[in-house]
């Protein structure tokens, strides 16, 4: 170990001082003992000089007259000048004087004379410039460099001295004013707590000084690392504290919390991550990886970390685990930098079955448990791209008459029998085809891979004959049957709502069809729909701009030949078109309640025709016919009882004609309207009996006077059996019932006969009129009818 | 009568001022054979570094007394020199005894004579006390 002493700034102090000093010395020493040498020599030729002053004019003088004891004196006189050795006192042609001093040394005794002789012309005392002789004076060469070294000695070592106390008392200064008050600090620094707060004292003889300045300093700097210590030490404490808070948050945390890195390497995990992931706790050591717990799709949640990490965003993956429970985790990560992430787990398997609970409900029909139109509409471009646009068939079925159904027995008995068919339907189907209910009665069917008409076609029938099955409701058994529209993909349509759009029109021309019950689309049907739409508009017009027109088709009397009344027609004259028949327009007006501004148009001009006939005497009465949409709110019976007062009108004069359907919607609002009718004084005829839904029963529930039975059964009567005993049968029912019986469409004189021999009163048909004008049915008045004779027979 | 009277003023006047501008001249009898001397021979034999004349006869320098104002005028003339300096010269040569000082006469009439009866002698007078008897060698101007 090195002495302390040697490292301490004393001993610095001194030998640098030394060394400088010694450095500095020589160099001094050395230039003063050559310049002192130069001033010695020069000090001493100067001397020798001075001496020879002295004796100048007694040489002069001793020189002019020659005088050799006088020459000798002066000599003796120099040589007794201790730094003289020869003295010659030499004249023009001889030497005048001359003397030694024994045991001196010479310049040719000692090689290297430090001082030169001197030499010294004397001039003549009476003649300035005039040289009588020559002094030459010889320096004794020991004693001058003895001279000139005692000189050196002595300057050098006043010299050294000096250097030396000057040394001594830097060396003391340093020591009093530095190293002591440092040694003094350094001491107290080691004796003081100043963790505890106590302070270095400044030695007392510093005070004021920089020693005192390095004091506070000190202070100071101890202060302010005191307090830094202090706050590190608490903010440790409180870290520590918060470390543990959060350790514990951390291993109870409900949720599982992660950490890992963009390589799927988990550093750190809690208690729940294991038992929400069903990580396996690894027994080998390994490190753990996300990868070891079983996701359904790993490969998601690496992007989601690689994105999470590449854009610092936070990102949130559901994902599958594959266990024997479903389960579903919500995985949130948050970057932590150094590519990591932290990630948190929560278990959504509820939340993600009721969510796909309410996604299934909100894609399902409720009542029958397939799709609904939602479901069709996720469904179908799903499936059109899973299939690569393979060909398909869209079908849509549609229920006939559930309407009449749903209002005659209500919804429940409508409720069953869409969950009836809808099954029948579905087995109808392959497994790989799709049902959707779209709402109402209407059923859209997808199958998949038929792209002709023939394979869609044999599924149609099938569907068809299906439907036709009776259900049994409440021990009612309903027959019912179905229009289906069908549209190919991709040629009638390349996404599904312009596919439902095709298909829409094909069933809109199945229903409008009676002879068959399904459709393909057509373009044209686009077409004839547009031709619809404009129809339509320009019906609404049609009042309004007086081109409507009523017809009359007279009823005979068939026993007595003649015409007792007729059953207004409306027809419409369009402008372009010519004469518009009914069956072009009564459906399409009766689409929209237009059909209830028609029926007042009907009746306001038959009352005007009645008015006019009973002004000419004719006795005949009208049958006008009412639609379903009238009854019962816009027709009341005070509208009509207003009407016919208005023309000076009976109530007797009009008859309504309703049909057995008009009646089906709302059974107990029809009764009662039916009733107010009659007992106004109108008769009410039944028209079209025997088609539709009828059953002999509402003959007894509705209160009607006559019954017009249907032209098809009256058009084979004389040619099918089966006709003729139903018309049989009809006529001699109503008359059981008090009613009276009209046969529509008599076309020949045989089916006169037979209907006169079956007791039927009435009949109207082309063989009398078809309906006309009013003119000219006024003339078929005047003219009258012809009957053939009651003997007449056809039947053979 | 009125101007000569002036002029004997004058002359009468002319001693002393003669005495003071008077030239001094170095004296020698007739019979010495030397004619002429320089300023150096004169010094060198007045103030003793020799006591020979050029023709080789030895000789034999006379002084005024100190109190005679010749005496002052012809060292001042001769070497620049005041009295006192002369007689520290003369001190200093006395004490080796090599050489001595010219002997002293007691007045200008004692020198003329001693010269113009001595051929050896030489003396020096001023110029309006010199006799026939004697020879002037060498001129001492008034400054």
């Amino acid at each position: 170990m090195i002495n302390p002493f040697r490292k301490g700034i004393l001993f610095g102090t001194i030998i640098s001082i030394v060394g400088t000093a010694f450095c500095v010395s020589a160099i001094f020493i050395l230039m003063v003992a050559f310049i002192t040498a130069a001033d010695t020599r020069k000090d001493f030729a100067r001397d020798m000089d001075e001496l020879l002053d002295t004796v100048e004019s007694t040489a002069s003088v001793a020189c002019f007259v020659e005088d050799k004891q006088l020459a000798a004196e002066l000599v003796s006189g120099l040589l007794k000048n201790r730094v003289v050795s020869r003295v010659v006192v030499q004249t023009a042609d001889k030497e005048l004087a001359r003397g030694e001093r024994a045991g001196s040394y010479r310049a040719d005794a000692t090689p290297e004379p430090m001082v030169q002789a001197v030499s010294r012309k004397i001039m003549s005392p009476f003649s300035k410039d005039k040289v009588i002789c020559e002094i030459r004076m010889e320096p004794d060469t020991r004693e001058a460099n003895r001279l000139v070294w005692e000189n050196i000695y002595f300057t050098v070592s006043l010299l050294a001295l000096q250097l030396f106390l000057v040394a001594a008392a830097v060396v003391l200064i340093v020591l009093y004013f530095v190293v002591r008050p440092i040694r003094a600090l350094s001491n107290n620094l080691h004796s003081i707590d100043a963790a505890a707060g106590e302070k270095l004292l400044s030695p007392k003889e510093h005070q004021g000084n920089e020693i005192a300045r390095l004091t506070d300093d000190i202070n100071n700097l101890t202060g302010i690392l005191v307090d830094a210590l202090q706050n590190e030490h608490q903010l440790r404490t409180q870290q520590e504290i918060n470390e543990q808070k959060y350790h514990s948050i951390f291993d109870n945390a409900g949720s599982g919390i992660f950490i890992a890195d963009v390589g799927g390497h988990i550093s750190s995990f809690n208690r729940s991550f294991v038992l929400l992931t069903h990580f396996p706790v690894d027994e080998h050591g390994q490190s753990p990886k996300l990868a070891h717990a079983p996701w359904r799709d790993h490969e998601r949640l690496m992007e989601a970390i690689r994105v999470c990490v590449e854009t610092g965003a936070n990102q949130s993956v559901d994902l599958k685990l594959d266990t024997e429970e479903p389960c579903w985790l919500n995985v949130i990560l948050t970057d932590s930098g150094n590519d990591q992430v932290q990630g948190v787990v929560s278990d959504i398997t509820q939340a993600k079955q009721s969510e796909t609970t309410a996604l299934q409900m909100a894609v399902t029909d409720k009542l029958t448990g397939f799709s609904n139109r939602l479901g069709l509409e996720r469904y179908l471009p799903d499936a059109i791209r899973h299939r690569h646009g393979e060909p398909l068939a869209m079908m849509l079925v549609d229920i006939k008459g559930f309407k009449q159904i749903n209002g005659s027995m209500g919804m429940s008995a409508g409720d069953t029998v869409l969950k009836v068919v809808s099954s029948r339907l579905k087995g109808c189907l392959k497994n790989t085809d799709w049902l959707a209910r779209l709402g109402g009665d209407e059923f859209a069917v997808v199958l998949h891979g038929v792209s002709t008409q023939a394979a869609a076609e044999s599924v149609a029938i099938r569907i068809i004959g299906a439907f036709r099955q009776p259900i049994e409701i409440d021990e009612t058994s309903i027959a019912s049957g179905c229009d289906i529209g069908i549209a190919f993909y991709p040629t009638d349509g390349a996404d599904l709502p312009s596919l439902l759009r095709s298909a829409e029109f094909a069933l809109s021309y199945a229903k409008t069809t009676a002879s068959k019950d399904f459709q393909f689309f057509m373009p044209e049907m686009v077409v004839t729909a547009e031709q619809h739409r404009k129809l339509e508009t320009e019906l609404h017009q049609s009042i309004q701009r007086d081109e409507l027109r009523l017809f009359y088709q007279p009823i005979i009397d068939l026993q007595e030949g003649r015409i007792v009344g007729a059953e207004a027609l409306v027809r419409w004259q369009h402008p372009t078109r010519g004469l518009v028949p009914p069956d072009a327009f009564i459906p399409l007006a009766e689409e929209t309640d237009f059909i209830c501004n028609i029926g007042l148009w009907v009746l306001e001009t038959a009352c005007r025709q009645l008015a006019a006939w009973q002004a000419a005497g004719q006795q005949l009465y009208l049958s006008v016919n009412v639609s379903a949409r009238q009854i019962p709110d816009a027709l009341p019976p005070e509208l009509i009882l207003e009407m016919l007062k208005r023309h000076g009108l009976s109530a007797d004069a009009l008859a309504l004609e309703i049909t057995e359907g008009v009646l089906l919607s709302d059974i107990a609002k029809g009764v009662s309207w039916l009733k107010e009718l009659r007992d106004a004084g109108f008769r009410v005829y039944m028209d079209d009996f025997g088609t539709g839904y009828s059953s002999l029963s509402y003959l007894k529930r509705f209160p009607i006077d006559v019954v017009k039975v249907d032209k098809s059964f009256i058009r084979d009567m004389d040619e099918e059996t089966n006709d003729r005993v139903l018309v049989q049968a009809i006529i001699a029912m109503a008359e059981a019932l008090g009613l009276q019986v009209v046969a529509e469409g008599v076309e020949n004189e045989c089916q006169i006969s037979l209907l006169r021999q079956m007791g039927c009163r009435y009949g109207q048909g082309y063989y009398f009129s078809k309906p006309i004008p009013a003119n000219e049915f006024d003339l078929l008045k005047q003219k009258g009818i012809y009957l053939p004779s009651p003997k007449f027979s056809c039947l053979t | 009568m009125l101007r000569r009277y002036f002029l004997v003023c004058c002359f009468a006047a002319i001693p002393a001022i003669a005495a003071a501008a008077d030239d001094i001249v170095v004296i020698v009898s007739q019979k010495t054979a030397v004619n002429k001397m320089s300023r150096d021979e004169v010094i060198n034999i007045f103030l003793g570094r020799n006591r020979q004349l050029p023709s080789g006869v030895t000789a034999l320098p006379l002084d005024l007394p100190s109190t005679s104002p010749e005496r002052e005028q012809f060292y001042s003339r001769l070497t620049g020199k005041s009295m006192s300096e002369i007689n520290a010269y003369w001190a200093r040569l006395i004490f080796s005894g090599r050489a001595s000082p010219p002997s002293m006469v007691h007045s200008q009439e004692e020198a003329m004579q001693m010269v113009a009866d001595n051929r050896s002698a030489m003396g020096y007078v001023a110029r309006s006390k010199v006799a026939p008897s004697v020879k002037i060698i060498f001129e001492l101007h008034p400054e």
